[in-house]
């Protein structure tokens, strides 16, 4: 990019076409996330002229509680926790999606979650909705030209390619999400319980693929209830309760711990 | 927002150099190359968008046609014909088109865009990239829906009696500028929705406020020589596109530079200060 000016290029731009060769990828210092639930989500009139922009029907949740995490390139660590323990939360700080109180997220690369599913309109063919969704994870059309029949093929649609997507079962629906979202090989691959989804066999292909993509030196984050899916998956798993980290280490130890609490 | 200065990133640890911040909120340059990098997916949306339109219903595109058809009839009839309204116009039918589809284009498009950030909610938890694109894409996709729409509306024009001429083609440039002041407006209702969504309710009124404070119905010379306030029409925007779209349609092309002057005015206040007072926000769209 010659001629411009050296803050243009650091920009997102760069990121995503970045090959990762720092040794950490992720760095979470001391991150805290509040919101505010409002009983209303949205403030209607009565209710500013009543209680001015704040209103005071709403409880604020402290949801990620200085949480510091340092996750190295090629690794893939396993979140788990109860629900509300913030690890849903935290992998949107990682993703950049959700504005912190205090505290930064650095990242090597730039990150994407699993679910692309909200960048789909299911009135179109499977086929359009791979361009909506590698357009929406930043890829350029020419990009997607080369690598859709892979992402058919991969998500077994090759005759209902064309049909809209609402015609599909959930099955095909969900193997086509996670097709699409592999597809732009992201080198930080952020899932939230995304994959228990399809039957066996593609469940199994699915982590297979998570597997190749750990071994292109891409870090992988995944949040999950399904212990057999972390033991199998990561070889790091932290665990969260209440927005704060009770014990991070290799996977067998912690889930072990995790186990024996629930009991 | 993080209270630290997202270039010190590589401040501990060499082997931190080259990490950057994951919530980037750029400087405005980046924003608006980032916006312009992800133009594809914008035009990519808006065309699937007309494209399923069009498929999906031959009684809405037949609505398309009549509505408009319908509207401008009443209108004749009773401001025309028995309220007598329409002095000061050769061609009253032709002059009511062309009122009512340029105002129309701006009203809906605004009316859409306003919706749009509650629309794309979920995406906006998921993907990061710079909000205004969602307001700028219904921006586009209701632009292309006009097309079509204007085409009825010079089809409505020649029946009236007027005859095809070179001077139609500076519709196109007005409606691109007239796309811009749209694209600015959208961008700040969105945001205003978005702090208060009884904006959103109220927003429809107002534009039926607007319709007959912009000359659509009447010929503001014809009934407001030599009164002080005729002024206040030629400072509405909206004012000044429809008549400039007239002045182009019906006039054979005489345009009043003092309007046109004020519509690019216009144009560049809202379209530049839209984005910088969205932009300002940016930090709270699809957050919980």
């Amino acid at each position: 990019m010659t001629g411009e000016s050296p803050q243009l290029q650091t920009s997102m731009t760069t990121m995503t076409s970045m090959t990762s060769t720092t040794p950490t990828a992720v760095l979470i210092e001391d991150v805290h996330v509040r919101y505010r639930v409002l009983e209303q989500q949205q403030l209607g009139l009565a209710d500013i002229v009543k209680r001015g922009m704040r209103s005071r029907r709403s409880i604020e949740v402290h949801a990620v509680r200085g949480v510091s995490l340092e996750i190295l390139t090629g690794e893939s660590v396993g979140l788990l926790g109860p629900n509300g323990s913030g690890k849903s939360t935290l992998l949107r700080c990682i993703a950049g999606v959700q504005t912190l109180a205090s505290g930064r997220v650095l990242v090597s690369g730039k990150p994407q979650l699993l679910a692309v599913n909200a960048a789909l309109d299911p009135k179109l063919s499977g086929r359009r909705n791979i361009f909506l969704g590698g357009l929406a994870m930043g890829l350029t059309k020419a990009e997607i030209e080369n690598r859709i029949g892979e992402v058919v093929d991969f998500a077994e649609l090759v005759d209902a390619i064309d049909r809209p997507m609402r015609t599909y079962s959930s099955g095909m629906k969900a193997r086509l999400t996670f097709s699409i979202a592999t597809m732009s090989e992201p080198p930080i691959l952020l899932i939230d319980e995304a994959l228990a989804v399809g039957d066996k066999r593609f469940r199994r292909k699915s982590l297979e693929r998570i597997n190749q993509i750990r071994e292109r030196a891409s870090t992988v984050v995944m949040v999950t209830h399904n212990l057999n899916e972390i033991k199998s998956t990561c070889s790091r798993a932290v665990w969260l309760a209440d927005g704060q980290i009770v014990m991070d280490g290799p996977t067998d130890d912690v889930v072990k711990a995790y186990e024996a609490s629930e009991d | 927002m993080t209270s630290l200065d997202p270039r010190s990133a590589s401040a501990s640890k060499p082997e931190h150099a080259g990490l950057r911040d994951a919530r980037e909120t750029d400087k405005l340059a980046v924003y608006i190359a980032e916006l312009w990098r992800r133009r594809s997916w914008t035009w990519y949306v808006a065309s699937s968008e007309m494209r399923s339109r069009q498929i999906n219903s031959l009684l809405g595109n037949i609505w398309h046609v009549l509505s408009p058809l319908l509207q401008i009839g009443v209108f004749f009839v009773i401001f025309g014909l028995v309220l007598e309204v329409d002095r000061g116009v050769d061609n009253f039918i032709g002059y009511l088109a062309v009122g009512i589809f340029v105002y129309q284009f701006t009203q809906k498009t605004v009316v859409a865009g306003s919706k749009s950030l509650v629309k794309y909610e979920r995406l906006m938890q998921i993907v990061s990239f710079p909000r205004a694109l969602i307001p700028l894409t219904t921006t586009l996709t209701e632009t292309l829906a006009t097309i079509p729409a204007y085409g009825v509306m010079f089809v409505m024009v020649t029946a009236s009696g007027e005859q095809p001429k070179l001077s139609w083609l500076l519709v196109l440039p007005l409606l691109g500028l007239q796309a811009i002041f749209t694209a600015g407006l959208a961008l700040v209702m969105a945001r205003a929705v978005h702090h208060v969504y009884d904006v959103s309710q109220i927003l429809p009124f107002l534009f039926r406020l607007g319709f007959y404070a912009s000359g659509v119905l009447f010929n503001v010379n014809a009934f407001l020589e030599g009164k002080s306030w005729r002024v206040l029409f030629e400072i509405n925007p909206l004012y000044c596109f429809i008549e400039l779209n007239r002045a182009v349609v019906l006039d054979g092309g005489t345009i009043d530079w003092s309007l046109l002057f004020n519509a690019v005015v216009w144009t560049v206040v809202v379209a530049v200060g839209g984005l910088l007072w969205f932009r300002a926000a940016e930090d709270s769209y699809g957050d919980r």
